[in-house]
């Protein structure tokens, strides 16, 4: 384990958010899953957008966000 | 410590996407649709450009050719899109809230905040090709109840005015970021003063029709300009019914997702 703190990715194809912290489970990418760990080939569930064209942002969650973005 | 970059006309990236084989899905209006995108930053296809500036994502000049050509249902998460028509009819069908159908003519615009999710919809119907400018926006928080806000620029009686239409001014539509879009149509020999609200927020000038002085830098037809750390510049019109967007975005920090994409580059 590293002491890393979990980032949170967006595609830049649709606005589409990945949070290492809470992962994907809905598309088999368990919580704590390092953007790192994912596979190369990995796109974009909504719009296809590969890995490499998503960009790390800084942003917080609204109200309720984290809920919404385990189930996005 | 002000700074500056220009985007000529001609450096933007070039996109012609058919209606055809898998784009089919994407684009509508199989088999002859056609959409062009010219992007003054890095999208889709083109990533030879700028990531972005500020908050700014992505900004495209489209023309969507072809009764029934545009962009099939597809959804968004998060991104502000803001869509300005200048010609032709954008019939626009999004889930947002309850779900509607807008038709936006040359004037018209509409801000959506997709938020924690929407898709939408967007087609030219009439014969006349559909021209708009794309804006997106990256929000001030993630997962917000999606929005929808449509309004209209009325070029004839705000002409030599620089009119807010997307912002915290009266009557301009809410987005939710620090970051204000304005329109201007003047008169050649006029001169506007711009003025951004901190020298934390950073200026991108988009010239569509005419040309302009931004800031001692002469502009021509779909060239534009980003300037940051500056308290205020001049716009001069040098061509008659010079039509400038004008966009002011709070400036976040680039410095740390260069970084970060430095160190993930390969992955």
């Amino acid at each position: 384990m590293t002491d890393e703190p979990f980032k949170r990715l967006m595609c830049l194809g649709c606005g589409f958010s990945y949070d290492e912290a809470l992962g994907l489970p809905e598309h088999g990418i368990a919580p704590g899953t390092r953007w790192a760990d994912i596979p190369a080939d990995w796109v974009c569930p909504d719009c296809g957008t590969p890995k490499h064209l998503f960009e790390m942002i800084v942003v917080g969650y609204a109200p309720g966000g984290p809920d919404l973005a385990r189930t996005a | 410590m002000s700074q500056s970059f220009i985007i000529r006309n001609e450096e933007r990236g070039h996109d012609l996407i058919k209606s055809d084989g898998s784009r089919s899905s994407y684009i509508a209006g199989h088999p002859d649709g056609f959409v062009t995108r010219a992007s003054s930053f890095n999208f889709h296809e083109y990533q030879g450009g700028r990531p972005g500036f500020g908050t700014i994502r992505v900004f495209g000049d489209e023309v969507f050719h072809g009764a029934g050509c545009g962009y099939n249902m597809h959804p968004h998460h998060n991104f502000a899109i803001c869509a300005f028509v200048f010609g032709g009819q954008l019939t626009h069908v999004n889930t947002a809230g309850e779900g509607m159908v807008d038709q936006l003519r040359a004037g018209d615009y509409y801000v959506f905040s997709a938020g924690s999710g929407g898709k939408h919809s967007e087609l030219s119907i009439t014969t006349e090709d559909m021209q708009a400018i794309y804006l997106w926006v990256l929000p001030e928080q993630l997962y917000l109840p999606p929005s929808y806000h449509r309004g209209h620029f009325d070029f004839r009686r705000r002409r030599n005015e620089l009119v807010q239409l997307v912002g915290n001014a009266d009557g301009a539509l809410p987005i939710p970021q620090d970051l204000r879009v304005s329109r201007l149509i003047a008169d050649k020999g006029r001169t506007f003063r711009y003025a951004p609200r901190t020298l934390g927020h950073g200026t991108y000038v988009f010239v569509r029709e005419g040309r302009i002085g931004c800031s001692g830098t002469e502009l021509g037809h779909r060239d534009s300009m980003g300037l940051s750390s500056v308290d205020g510049f001049d716009i001069e019109i040098i061509d008659d019914d010079s039509d400038i967007l004008i966009v002011e975005t709070v400036m976040i920090d680039e410095a740390n997702i260069r970084t970060w994409e430095s160190e993930h580059a390969g992955h």
